[in-house]
């Protein structure tokens, strides 16, 4: 009956959206993240991607959704440019699936929990993508340490404001 | 069996998800002399997912870009409109000027060609050009490459070389029925071979983590100084030689290596704010028809000035050439031989006779008022000490 119970509470807590915003909110997300640099050159320190990634994650709370909308987008962004498609796959693929195992057991309508988990991930996912690169495909790159801590501040500041927008869109009952 | 499938359902989902992509990723790289690389040209099954990626993203990037320069063109073109005037008789007098530069480099652009053809060296000239409109780029700074709204359709191919009216921009990584994918010069991975203008060293240009160009493995090398022109050096079968790259803006030592240097370069083209480049998508040993037209055009208006121009210039010359020149160029005012007092060995004057005589002009014992008012006496009578400036003083007789 304890089960049956938490099974319920859990359920309630999931987010339900409309089809249409599953798929329009990435799609959308991939459009801009390949057109906004163009707008702001090299002051676009953000990963939109990352930022829808992480939301549905917890939102939904479902490690194997978040694992495959990560390993999506992941895949998409990696399309889009000349590197081996696969690097953003599996560092986007472990965000998902931490993201969702992490909204298990917290509270994500939190702001604080919201902004501090995008920034850790935001870390998470180019600490991989490096590692990846360097290590298991022992390519060269060359990266720098303060770009990627200003685009998980980015992140972070997008998602305090796209979260709460994303929310709107979620099936009341 | 069903229970354990069911209890570990996440994780192993998670791992077949990322072994699946691992299996992809070393299937993508290879294993050279010069260690591991990324396979330059995509397998079909890449290439596959890259133009699902394509066909997906493209469509709301032309819209969002299409839509946005038409708002802008409306009100860009009002603006215009008020200056439209003066901007027509500037651009006419830069179209004559022009013409009268082309007309006068006509005949030295003619002989280089034909000391080309007789060394047998071919310089390839732009042939044709494909202008294209920036839609996308790849939305990560780790990977500098960009979309443009033509592709295979519009005779696109492979390596074609990007460029503006200001200077290289890129060349085509990729191409897709109706876009392709162009590898900014200022990407880590991109090279071209370039050389500088002025000192004609040789080097590769590439892009650096900042997204700056950088021309390395470069030995030092003093005569290298900031704002020096840097050009393509054609030898990288894909930028024709002679197209301007940028100038230099900084030396700095090799991180790695003594006695090699980085310079690094400031681009012609503004590569963070294009919207319109130019894809060569032929080039040719000779002039394209469009140019020869305006050669024919510039000779035809501004030939005879340019000539006549070209003469009183090789006239100048040949009198400079032929003529001992009293001042020298190459000194400052101060230090010009004509005005130099401080010459320790004057040309020496003839010396005065100890007893007057009359074969010495303004000495005679006869002289009398009226031969002292020649100049001649005059000057002898009352400087006879002073050097002849001249140096050509008169000899005895």
């Amino acid at each position: 009956m304890s089960l049956l119970g938490a099974d319920y509470r859990r359920d309630l807590e999931i987010h339900r959206y409309p089809v249409l915003v599953y798929a329009l909110v990435p799609l959308t997300a991939l459009v801009l993240q390949a057109w906004l640099p163009r707008l702001l050159g090299r002051y676009a320190f953000f990963d939109l991607p990352l930022v829808v990634t992480v939301y549905f994650a917890l939102g939904r709370r479902s490690p194997i959704q978040g694992t495959i909308m990560g390993a999506a987008m992941g895949l998409f962004e990696d399309a889009l440019t000349h590197h081996a498609i696969g690097v953003n796959g599996i560092a986007k693929t472990c965000v998902g699936f931490i993201a969702a195992s992490v909204g298990v057991r917290i509270d994500v309508d939190n702001h604080t929990i919201r902004l501090l988990l995008n920034f850790l991930l935001s870390l998470l996912s180019s600490v991989l993508f490096i590692f990846i690169y360097r290590v298991l495909l022992g390519l060269e790159l060359e990266w720098l340490w303060f770009t990627e801590l200003f685009r998980a501040i980015g992140n972070s500041v997008i998602a305090l404001v796209l979260f709460p927008l994303l929310d709107r869109l979620q099936i009341r009952d | 069996m069903e229970s354990f499938f069911t209890r570990y359902r996440n994780p192993l989902v998670l791992l077949a998800i990322l072994l699946a992509q691992i299996i992809g990723l070393a299937m993508q790289v290879h294993q050279t002399a010069a260690g591991r690389t990324l396979d330059p040209s995509d397998s079909s099954s890449v290439r596959l997912i890259r133009l699902w990626a394509e066909m997906l993203v493209s469509p709301p990037e032309r819209a969002i870009h299409f839509s946005k320069t038409g708002a802008g063109s409306l009100w860009q073109n009002y603006l215009d409109l008020r200056h439209v005037r003066q901007q027509n008789q500037d651009l006419q007098r830069t179209i004559d000027r022009l013409r009268l530069e082309q007309a006068a480099l006509l005949q030295d652009a003619l002989q280089g060609q034909r000391l080309q053809a007789l060394l047998g060296f071919q310089q390839k000239y732009i042939y044709q050009t494909l202008p294209a409109q920036i839609i996308g780029s790849s939305g990560s700074d780790q990977s500098r490459v960009f979309y443009i709204d033509k592709g295979s359709a519009d005779g696109l191919q492979h390596d074609m070389a990007v460029i503006t009216a200001d200077g290289i921009v890129g060349k085509v990584r990729d191409v897709f029925p109706h876009t392709a994918q162009v590898l900014a010069i200022n990407d880590p991975t991109s090279g071209a071979g370039v050389i500088l203008e002025t000192t004609r060293v040789r080097g590769i240009l590439r892009g650096n983590a900042y997204g700056q160009l950088e021309i390395v493995d470069v030995m030092a090398d003093q005569r290298i100084k900031p704002g020096e022109n840097v050009l393509t050096a054609g030898g990288d079968q894909v930028y024709p030689r002679g197209l301007p790259v940028g100038t230099v803006q900084k030396i700095v030592p090799d991180p790695d290596r003594d006695s090699f240097i980085d310079v690094l370069i400031k681009p012609a083209a503004a590569l963070d704010r294009l919207d319109e480049v130019l894809v060569i998508t032929s080039t040719q040993p000779r002039f394209s028809p469009q140019d020869q037209q305006d050669i024919a055009t510039s000779q035809a208006l501004k030939g005879a000035e340019a000539a006549a121009a070209q003469d009183q210039q090789k006239a100048t010359q040949g009198m400079n050439d032929r003529l001992p020149g009293l001042l020298d160029p190459s000194l400052p005012p101060e230090q010009q031989p004509l005005y130099d007092t401080s010459n320790p060995n004057p040309v020496a004057h003839p010396p005065m006779p100890l007893h007057p005589d009359r074969f010495t002009p303004g000495t005679s014992p006869n002289t009398g008022a009226g031969d002292a008012s020649t100049p001649e006496a005059a000057g002898s009578a009352s400087q006879p000490s002073q050097p002849d400036k001249s140096g050509l003083g008169k000899p005895d007789r």
